[in-house]
């Protein structure tokens, strides 16, 4: 088993499962990823897009389909688990509760024949890394849950995997705890310079952790790209509505000037830039609350109308502002705003994203 | 947490606990009334002092060995029962299309009675059984079968009846286990063998411990087989014959309950020594995080 690799590659890899009334479906459809040595990819999308699916087949806890996985020039789909020598880190940690701490770390290496005296020190730079040491001797249900995921981590890591596979590592922990743990996880990652997979439903983790990421809806890929392209640049409505487009209008398109597109429909007009090729004269605009400003003069691209509703959210407040033909908008504002205020908000056309309508 | 559990405010009378009162009536009157009644019992002989009964159980020619023929007879269909039962239910742990069928069929016998399973095997293992027939005609073994009216064909009859329950119980406890943490393992490198050796196998041993026990005192109480299957007079004269003819044949109760006495303190002995071994396994939950 290697420790060291310089990419590994899935190819067009596929996963059916028998669905209701005996048909078949694909939970994961045709993935096809590079990672290179010490990257660090997120799979992100809602439950049931595959991205758990995408995880253990390249753990070798699902057999493929279809498709193949390498590892530099060394084929893995259809070697076992125990073969493959990839550290996993499992939702619910799955630590062994009968075992210390220590033998919990050290049990990847006992299955690979190491002596113990070989074990100790590394168990013990382990336990350092992810700083729990002291705490060698306890059983995994003498610790909290944030101390029993570091556990899993040290134990997924000390067998110096050429890949680390996370799945939802932080989705048990609580809110503070997991802020913590996630920039732990990206610091191991960096000390280990090795490549990891973080499979996580959250897109603030995707964006804090990885380098890049890899959108799934319904078992299909639906954009791979670095953080602030994900986040800025949508590939399609899914994505963009995953990724806190909050805002999406069905619109009718009035003219097309190169990449802006005009709309209208509903007393609302608004420029915006296609993000797709627009062919019919229906889109979709996509616009995140926090692109509006509140308090804007009358003029392009500006939408009036009364706020319903106001959620407070410390630095700024969440407003429902509903136009006169009835549209809601979700738009971030001042604290200052009441409910049953007149507004006038204003969006910068760059900001307003227009994609076919689906 | 220990120390904050005596803060609760808690109602004097938890009324949940009358509950607990038909059991434990039905205890009382069933089991530890007449326990109690055969013990004073077994301490007032027909004749002869207070101990008069167990003197005479352990220097009585027909009387003592029968403690050995019976744990002859249920140490080891005890263990062929837990060592069947193990790797199969550790077989039908997950759940396919076939687990269900397999299962009941394994669990079939169970609902048979003794009587029952001792007529059916005169019929098949008899000397002019089917399985004798069968031997004899494929010329495989010519010879007399005699697999009935022995030790044999009680311990048979003890592995037909006792085996379902026995895999019943394992698979409940290799089902409580969660599969998620043989992937764990497997992914640190443990193969099939290794995942068995090192988590089902530590995990399952409390319950293996507990298995033993419920599985041995069903055997030890063998008696309605080892009259129709086995050699009453002799091989097969387990202690429950011993105390069956001193009360019905000999009509001497006392002498019946001191032998009922003796019979629970052996069961009693095995009990406790499989019950102390599994203090030195693991006994807490088997799931490895949340979840």
């Amino acid at each position: 088993m290697k420790h060291d690799f310089s990419e590994l590659k899935l190819d067009r890899v596929t996963r059916r499962f028998a669905g209701a009334g005996g048909k078949a479906f694909n939970a994961l459809d045709e993935l096809s990823l590079t990672v290179k040595r010490g990257e660090f990819i997120a799979l992100l999308g809602p439950s049931g897009c595959g991205k758990s699916t995408a995880l253990n087949c390249i753990a070798g806890l699902l057999g493929l389909s279809g498709g193949s996985i390498w590892l530099d020039d060394e084929r893995l789909d259809t070697l076992p688990p125990e073969q493959r020598g990839f550290g996993m880190v499992f939702q619910n940690y799955a630590l062994f509760p009968h075992m210390s701490v220590e033998r919990n770390v050290g049990f990847g290496l006992r299955m690979r024949g190491a002596s113990t005296a070989a074990i100790a020190p590394k168990v013990e730079r382990a336990l350092a890394m992810v700083q729990l040491a002291g705490q060698a001797h306890k059983l995994p249900g003498q610790l909290s849950g944030g101390q029993q995921q570091r556990v899993a981590i040290a134990r997924a890591i000390v067998i110096e995997p050429p890949l680390v596979l996370m799945d939802e590592p932080l989705s048990n922990l609580d809110a503070k705890l997991r802020i913590e743990t996630r920039a732990e996880i990206r610091r191991i990652h960096r000390e280990l310079d090795r490549a990891t997979i973080y499979v996580t439903h959250d897109q603030d983790e995707a964006l804090s952790l990885a380098d890049r990421i890899v959108v799934m809806k319904d078992g299909a890929v639906q954009q791979i790209a670095a953080p602030p392209e994900v986040y800025g640049q949508p590939a399609n409505l899914a994505v963009a509505r995953f990724m806190g487009y909050r805002n999406v209008l069905d619109l009718e398109v009035s003219g097309r000037d190169g990449g802006e597109v005009s709309l209208s429909g509903g007393g609302i007009a608004l420029r915006g830039v296609a993000m797709q090729p627009i062919e019919g004269r229906r889109a979709a605009v996509a616009i995140r609350p926090e692109e509006f400003t509140v308090g804007a003069p009358e003029g392009a691209n500006t939408i009036a109308g009364r706020v319903d509703n106001v959620e407070y959210s410390g630095r700024d407040a969440l407003l429902d502002l509903v136009t006169a033909s009835g549209t809601v908008l979700h738009v971030r504002g001042p604290v200052s705003i009441r409910r049953g205020d007149e507004v006038r908000v204003h969006v910068p056309p760059e900001r307003v994203l227009v994609y076919r309508p689906d | 947490m220990a120390a904050s559990a005596d803060t609760y405010a808690r109602p004097a009378f938890d009324r949940t606990l009358l509950l607990v009162v038909p059991a434990a009536v039905f205890m009382l009157l069933l089991f530890v009334y007449p326990f109690l009644y055969g013990l004073q019992l077994s301490f007032r002989p027909k004749e002869g002092g207070l101990l008069w009964n167990y003197i005479h159980f352990f220097t009585t020619d027909n009387l003592w060995p029968t403690i050995g023929i019976t744990l002859k007879l249920a140490l080891p269909a005890t263990l062929i029962n837990v060592g069947l039962a193990l790797p199969i239910a550790y077989k039908m742990r997950v759940k396919t299309r076939y687990q269900r069928v397999v299962t009941t069929l394994l669990v079939v016998p169970i609902t048979l009675g003794t009587v029952l399973i001792a007529e059916g095997m005169l019929l098949y293992f008899g000397p002019k059984g089917w399985l004798s027939h069968f031997l004899q005609l494929i010329h495989l073994y010519d010879g007399p079968i005699r697999l009935t009216h022995n030790y044999w064909g009680v311990l048979i009859s003890l592995v037909i009846s006792g085996f379902p329950f026995a895999f019943l119980l394992i698979l409940s406890y290799i089902t409580g286990i969660d599969p998620v943490l043989a992937r764990a393992a497997a992914t640190l490198g443990a193969g099939p063998g290794a995942q068995f050796r090192h988590i089902y196998l530590p995990l399952l041993a409390p319950g293996l411990a507990m298995c033993f026990c419920l599985a041995f005192v069903q055997a030890f109480s063998v008696f309605p087989s080892a009259v129709l299957l086995g050699a009453p007079a002799g091989p097969t004269r387990v202690i429950s014959i011993a105390a069956y003819e001193a009360a019905f044949e000999q009509y001497d109760y006392s002498l019946a309950s001191a032998i009922a006495m003796v019979m629970g303190f052996v069961q009693l002995v095995i009990v406790a020594a499989v019950l102390g071994m599994r203090r030195v396994f693991y006994r807490g939950p088997v799931s490895g995080g949340k979840g």
